[in-house]
């Protein structure tokens, strides 16, 4: 190669250097400032080709996204001094580029830990005001709009931070109190086992009086029902007989009571001691009449 | 089609004068692109690049290859295919341009930077969690989130990772849900009703963050008790089985004694009416029959009486052992041995054996009645030779 191609080779190179120096871009993804020897000489450039004094201006760019700030579960106490593990998650972007760099000097991970503790003790101050049922329950979205809100002043004008959103990822109880937790709830449902079952026993109770007294019930009127019948019929039998007896009383006797006789000794093999005296064998004794 | 795209697709072929559509079609084309573009070149870099070039015809073929190709690598690059499920977002210097439909396109790196994402497939966050409820219990929940991305614009500029923002958002949501409701609720029928809520709520938060992300469907796929507890809550369960089986046994017991009690009872009555009507019907008989009978007595009186006298007395006395006991006066002691008579008639009887023949029972008067003479002879003798 010639010296005067290799001089054609560098000041391309030269002009290229100089081409990329001198021209930047900026995404819509993106938010940036442009510093002159360490002086902020354009606090908010918008997205685009842009060109710089090569060598002199710096390009800071940051991430102009929403950005999240997702901190770790930390122990808090209620009003009533019950410990709960809060993990929550901030939602921030960049707002005002120029505080954001004086204030963190571009470094999203400061800005996250700056961040981080203003939350954190905000939401101290907060959940150690409210009861338990209320951090847990009640009016969450109130309760995380204010911080919000309160919070967004602040770093609007100190970090130059735009706060969109702050909230309760989780809450849980301390492991030790979990386990007592879940120790009243199984004793509750032992409890509630025990109510269902014994429900059971009850009405498995009523059932069967029930079904004992309706039997009860129901022979003892069949008793009744059932005396009233023969009653009747024996009434009716008596006003039959009496009717027909009534109409000759003494040979009813008599003839009755050859009945008797009959039926007394309708069994054989009965032994009859018999007095030879008696009027049957009257005949028996003398053929002739007396 | 593709071709005709608005924005800058049209502006941007012409410096290679069709030289992508030629690409396609054969190299003679893109032969004559790189020409051009050769040319070009020299032009720009002047009387210098030319004289390097015309300096020697090999290194200038050379360089024409190493152009060719690299311009074939930056071709292969820049066309780009979006997918019916898909869209693109096409930044010029970092500035947004469009938002490309599906067909074939192609942009301009290091000028454009292309974002692509599948935006109608419905993507999938699970999760599970222990959680709080109202009434401080504790509760698993597993939930699936549907979504996906309703403006790829938003999704690919607003947020720094919109999908670990849905997740955390998700979660924020689901615990507020549940730390709303109580357990009883969470775990039986306010599911359905919780799903619905955390996706409104979700909605809006990510809203709120720009994320262009939409939510579909969330699915509560189960809530149950913790795993510490779910013995006990099994138990419930159980218990109410249990209940329900001694309340069966009990109806079984019911259903079977009250059915029988009922037809005891009819029986009951049935025999009390067939005695009843059995009752009357004999006390009209029998007195139908005295009747009937007293009507004649009072016609002979003395005769009837007899006859029904001595009838009843040879019915009464034919069937019957007799004994004929001649004894004058009261205080004779007589002794029969009535005992074994009895006793060997019950035996013979109760023995199963045939009973006794008239002869045999004839042979057994006789033998008493012989026993009886001679002791009689003995024993009454004080009581003859008194009289």
């Amino acid at each position: 190669m010639s010296p005067k191609s290799m001089l054609g080779v560098i000041l391309l190179a030269a002009v290229v250097l100089l081409g990329l120096e001198s021209l930047y871009v900026v995404s819509e993804r993106e938010r940036a400032v442009v510093l002159r020897f360490g002086e902020l000489i354009k606090p908010n450039v918008q997205p685009g080709l842009h060109i710089k004094a090569p060598f002199i201006d710096k390009v800071r760019i940051f991430d102009g996204r929403l950005l999240t700030l997702d901190s770790s579960p930390e122990r808090f106490l209620t009003q009533e001094k019950k410990a709960l593990i809060i993990d929550s998650f901030v939602k921030w972007r960049i707002d005002n580029v120029e505080t954001f760099y004086t204030a963190t000097s571009g470094d999203i991970r400061r800005a996250n830990q700056l961040l981080s503790q203003r939350v954190e003790s905000r939401l101290r101050n907060i959940v150690g005001s409210k009861t338990l049922q209320e951090v847990v329950s009640g009016e969450r979205d109130q309760l995380m709009e204010f911080i919000t809100n309160n919070l967004n002043g602040i770093a609007r004008q100190e970090l130059g931070v735009a706060v969109a959103d702050v909230r309760i990822k989780g809450i849980d109880l301390p492991p030790q109190v979990s386990d007592s937790v879940f120790e009243r709830m199984a004793t509750e449902r032992d409890k509630e086992a025990q109510e269902i079952r014994s429900q059971g026993n009850e009405q498995a109770e009523v059932i069967r009086a029930d079904a004992d007294r309706q039997k009860r019930v129901l022979l003892a009127e069949a008793f009744r029902d059932a005396e009233k019948a023969r009653g009747d019929g024996d009434a009716k039998a008596a006003a039959i007989y009496a009717k027909a007896y009534n109409a000759d009383a003494e040979f009813f006797s008599f003839y009755r009571s050859l009945q008797a006789y009959k039926e007394t000794f309708r069994k054989q093999g009965d032994i009859m001691v018999l007095d030879p005296d008696s009027d049957f064998f009257h005949y028996l004794k003398q053929s002739g009449a007396k | 089609m593709a071709w005709n795209e608005p924005g800058g697709n049209g502006k941007n072929q012409d410096p290679w004068g069709g030289g992508n559509r030629g690409g396609n079609q054969g190299p003679p084309d893109l032969d004559e692109a790189f020409r051009k573009l050769q040319e070009k070149l020299n032009g720009i870099f002047g009387g210098k690049g030319g004289g390097a070039s015309s300096s020697s015809s090999g290194s200038s073929g050379m360089l024409i290859v190493v152009l060719l190709v690299a311009f074939a690598a930056y071709i292969w690059n820049a066309v780009y295919i979006v997918d019916q499920k898909e869209r693109a977002v096409v930044l010029r210097f970092g500035e947004y341009l469009e938002t490309v439909n599906p067909g074939l396109h192609i942009y301009f790196p290091p000028i454009d930077s292309k974002y692509q994402e599948n935006v109608t497939e419905f993507r999938t966050y699970n999760l599970r969690h222990q959680m709080l409820t109202e009434d401080e219990n504790i509760v698993e929940v597993a939930m699936s989130v549907q979504y996906n991305i309703a403006e790829l614009k938003d999704f690919v500029l607003n947020v720094e990772n919109p999908e670990s923002s849905l997740e955390q958002a998700t979660q924020s949501a689901l615990r507020h849900v549940v730390g709303g409701s109580e357990m009883h609720s969470v775990l039986t029928e306010g599911r359905e009703a919780m799903a619905d809520e955390v996706r409104e709520r979700l909605q809006s938060y990510i809203d709120n963050y720009g994320s262009g992300i939409n939510v579909g469907k969330i699915n509560v796929e189960s809530t149950s008790a913790p795993r510490e507890v779910q013995a006990a809550f099994d138990d419930v369960i159980r218990a109410r089985e249990d209940k329900e089986r001694s309340q069966n046994r009990a109806q079984s017991y019911a259903n079977a004694i009250v059915p029988e009690a009922r037809g005891e009872a009819q029986r009951m009555l049935e025999e009390a009416e067939g005695y009843r009507q059995e009752v009357i019907a004999r006390a009209e008989g029998e007195a139908s029959r005295f009747s009937q009978l007293l009507a004649e007595y009072t016609k002979a009186p003395e005769v009837t009486r007899q006859r029904l006298y001595l009838d009843t007395m040879q019915e009464v006395l034919g069937k019957s052992n007799k004994v004929l006991v001649d004894v004058e006066g009261g205080n004779n002691m007589m002794y029969l041995p009535l005992d074994k008579i009895m006793q060997e008639q019950t035996s013979i009887t109760s023995g199963g054996k045939v009973e006794l023949s008239p002869q045999q029972v004839r042979d057994l008067a006789n033998k008493v009645a012989e026993d009886l003479r001679s002791r009689s002879n003995t024993s009454t003798r004080s009581g003859r030779n008194a009289q």
